[in-house]
């Protein structure tokens, strides 16, 4: 399932980050990750998993170390590799900004400047693509919490990324809700994209993932296929999501 | 607040609906300003009398609905009343039990008082018959050419404001909740009560404005966003023709 023989799309080279107080959030991580590949971060609270996300689009910039997008390091253009590295919140809420479903979906595009025929033809695309469409005059207030992630989604998809990261994507969701996110995952995997998802509930995607990764205390301690390390990632508070003798694969939440 | 429909948007099909929002914008500045300018009651009729055929027939609004809500208004039409009941200077009513009330001072209340309304129902229709995406766009398209104002942060301003109301709306029934969960009914002092709820309010709003800046940077907001279009139609000229027209008429024949 692994993706070794594609190119590395993203990498980060000794990356550190230190906040004010002299906390460590994360030390020297040194990552590759190839086109097309399905990396889930996990870790315990405060284990660094967020801090690293935000890195990887530039919101937040390293105290040492740098971020390589397709070998180039993103600050040297830093809207260009937010354009090409979309990220989706945990809060939903938090991050829409449009009065209705239809307008907050145009506002990556609208920021990227494109022609306003193109930003129309991509609100409607994306809508479809993620189910919305019948929704898309309303506001997005009143959506529900799958639903908002949806949005979430169609937003980021809207600018046309090739990586999409995804932090803690099924917090708060029911059942039906977490189902409606994850084969929204699955689906964008399968039409080429590159997902990084940063989770704490391995149960819920670990069967559709190619790689594991753990962070504990800022570092990375495990990296690998889920089969390989899934019987160690207890003693870094992440819970094993299944029994001794079963498969990872056998553990989807699709049907 | 979710009951109150005066300057609420409602989708419909008319004249008004269709119209381009930059001239709907001109056309209800000049009926604001022939409203504050006409003096005698002939024309305060005429004026009223077109106002709410405009309601009814080129906005389609309900306008029975649209009065009640008038009840929030009350308080200061009242104020008003009594100010110039008391101010004006002129013969005092005959047989009325308080002194000081004027004929004149009446007079005047009850024609500010008809001019507020008379305001507040065009800002209604205004309201009535344009999206706030739209009334965002006129906004940011009047500003344009006024050096030294950044149009596009204060339209982004305006309409994340409109999102964050039913946000915080939210936030604090959910506080009030929670704290009347914990019996926060026993305090009798109000002013602790209301600290109860400012204060996780605020921290709250700010920990989500801050997580919106990150979102809205990770979707490449910038000042210089693809722009709003606008169409002017030969029906939008012959509207606000005729609307220029029919308040010099009006102004004409008050002086």
């Amino acid at each position: 399932m692994s993706k070794p023989n594609m190119p590395i799309i993203l990498e980060t080279q000794n990356l550190t980050h230190v906040f004010p107080d002299g906390t460590v959030a994360i030390k020297d991580i040194n990552l590759q990750i190839h086109a097309g590949e399905f990396v889930i971060v996990a870790g315990a609270n405060g284990s660094g998993k967020t801090v690293l996300l935000r890195h990887l689009n530039g919101l937040i910039r390293p105290t040492k170390g740098k971020v390589l997008l397709e070998g180039e390091p993103i600050s040297k253009n830093i809207i260009a590799a937010r354009k090409q590295i979309g990220l989706i919140f945990q809060d939903s809420d938090s991050q829409i900004v449009g009065q209705t479903v239809a307008e907050d979906v145009a506002f990556g595009p609208e920021n990227l400047r494109l022609p306003p025929e193109e930003v129309n033809r991509r609100v409607k695309t994306y809508l479809e693509v993620v189910g919305l469409s019948k929704l898309a005059q309303q506001s997005p207030h009143v959506l529900s919490g799958g639903e908002k992630r949806k949005l979430a989604v169609a937003g980021v998809l809207a600018m046309q990324p090739k990586i999409i990261m995804f932090d803690e994507p099924f917090t708060g969701l029911d059942y039906p809700g977490v189902v409606q996110v994850l084969r929204q995952l699955v689906s964008l995997h399968q039409s080429g994209h590159t997902i990084i998802l940063v989770t704490h509930e391995l149960e819920k995607v670990l069967a559709h993932a190619d790689r594991l990764i753990i962070i504990y205390r800022g570092k990375i301690v495990e990296d690998g296929t889920p089969e390989e390390i899934i019987g160690r990632s207890e003693q870094y508070g992440v819970r094993m999501p299944l029994g001794e003798n079963e498969r990872v694969d056998a553990m989807t939440w699709l049907k | 607040m979710a009951q109150i429909v005066l300057f609420h948007y409602f989708p419909r099909n008319s004249i008004l609906h269709k119209m381009d929002g930059r001239v709907k914008l001109i056309c209800m500045i000049l009926f604001s300003v022939a409203i504050s300018l006409v003096q005698s009651i002939p024309s305060f009729i005429i004026l009223t009398a077109s106002l709410i055929l405009i309601t009814l027939l080129a906005a389609r609004l309900p306008l029975i609905t649209l009065l009640k809500d008038m009840k929030y208004f009350s308080f200061l039409i009242l104020i008003i009343l009594l100010v110039n009941s008391f101010v004006i200077p002129g013969r005092p009513i005959p047989g009325f039990p308080l002194p000081g009330v004027t004929v004149e001072g009446v007079m005047t209340g009850l024609i500010a008082s008809w001019r507020l309304v008379l305001i507040i129902m065009v800002c209604a229709v205004m309201t009535g018959t344009t999206s706030l995406i739209t009334l965002k766009n006129v906004v940011e398209w009047y500003l344009r050419p006024i050096p030294l104002v950044p149009e596009t942060r204060i339209a982004t301003m305006i309409n994340l404001t409109f999102v964050f109301i039913p946000v915080i709306f939210d936030t604090v029934s959910e506080m009030l909740s929670a704290q009347k969960a914990r019996c926060v009914e026993g305090r009798r002092n109000p002013l602790k009560r209301i600290m109860f709820i400012a204060f996780p309010l605020l921290v709250q709003t700010f920990r989500r404005t801050e997580e919106l800046i990150l979102a809205m940077e990770a979707r490449c907001y910038s000042d210089d966003r693809t722009r709003a279009v606008f169409a002017t139609t030969a029906k939008d000229w012959l509207i606000l023709a005729f609307t220029v027209l029919f308040l010099a008429f009006i102004l004409f024949y008050s002086f």
